[in-house]
């Protein structure tokens, strides 16, 4: 039997390209600016990609379903621990377009258990990971709480589900 | 008879670098509101009081309307919202609630409207609306800077701003 799914959308807009916004979500110099996370890979349908904390360190894993830069990245999401399990597996999906002089960032993460503490670890990460980055792409710097998140995200070290988003 | 009718609502979250005051400031005083939504929001946000979100092209069109239900300056304002055609039936009104929150430097604003007719046009302008709305309140605060397209180039260029 299929299982209840649940999703969660955000979009915001920025006053970027939807190259710089690409590269905020792929260039893992980037990304730990304002994620204190950086996502490795090289992007290419089938790779993998990790979601690495600066030790080195592997919080979330998966593969690239999708890649057409600038405008579409699809991963597949899951906990290293339970790369095994498809059942696991939830999906993201970014989508990035123009909207008059400014980008679109839609965010799409779907096929996630619903009630699960992935489905309430990203719901809450997700705001904030893309308000950083829309603040670090408009002024280049990123949430000044950052660092401290990042902390708070080292204490729960066993939720990786929550410092990953 | 039509089928029965569901509730929905819509939840946005977004993190500001700002004060609770300074957000506050950005939804209740219509000289922001003017430059980052396009729209006067004017009230004396008094609990009781009457809002609305006027054009500001000169033609002062009420394009929603509602009562201050709750309002705790800096901290949380709860408003119901119905367009001006509506104003009279209460079936119609639904209802936003901004929360207001410091942490660390950055300020939490979570905007919940809800008491949406599911499958609405309402319902669905506010979705799209209030994304919008809200990544441009953070730029004019963060920056200095609004959209263009809410500020420069006014209502008419944004219609799915118009209800949010």
């Amino acid at each position: 039997m299929t299982q209840a799914q649940a999703e969660f959308l955000y979009t915001t807009y920025i006053k970027t390209t939807p190259q710089r916004v690409w590269d905020a979500i792929t260039n893992p110099e980037f990304a730990r600016q304002y994620w204190g996370h950086g996502n490795i890979s090289d992007w290419r349908p089938g790779s993998r990609w990790d979601h690495q904390k600066p030790d080195g360190s592997v919080l979330m894993t998966g593969k690239v379903l999708e890649s057409h830069p600038p405008r579409r990245l699809v991963l597949s999401w899951v906990r290293p621990d339970s790369v095994a399990d498809q059942t696991e597996h939830s999906r993201v999906t970014f989508e990035i377009d123009m909207f008059e002089d400014m980008v679109r960032l839609n965010v799409t993460h779907d096929r996630l258990k619903p009630g699960s503490e992935m489905a309430r670890g990203i719901s809450a990460g997700w705001p904030r990971v893309l308000s950083s980055m829309k603040t670090f792409l408009e002024t280049g710097t990123p949430l000044n709480t950052w660092a401290g998140q990042d902390r708070t995200c080292d204490s729960h070290a066993t939720k990786p589900d929550a410092t990953a988003a | 008879m039509t089928q029965a009718q569901t509730k929905t609502e819509f939840v946005y979250t977004t993190y500001v670098t700002s004060t609770p005051k300074k957000v506050w400031d950005a939804i209740t005083n219509p000289e922001f509101t003017r430059q980052y939504w396009g729209k006067a929001n004017v009230s004396d946000w008094k609990p009781g009081s009457k809002w609305s979100m006027v054009s500001i092209d000169g033609s002062d069109v009420v394009n929603i309307t509602g009562e201050v239900l709750e309002s705790r300056p800096h901290s949380r304002l709860v408003l119901s919202w119905a367009s001006p055609e509506n104003a009279g039936n209460k079936s119609e009104h639904s209802r936003v609630t901004f929360d207001i929150e410091a942490i660390g430097d950055v300020v939490r604003l979570n905007v919940v409207h809800d008491q949406l007719w599911a499958g609405s046009e309402m319902a669905g302008g506010i979705s799209k609306g209030w994304p919008l709305v809200l990544s441009g309140l953070k730029s004019f605060l963060e920056t200095g800077k609004p959209f263009d397209i809410l500020a420069v180039k006014g209502p008419c260029a944004a219609p799915q701003a118009k209800v949010a």
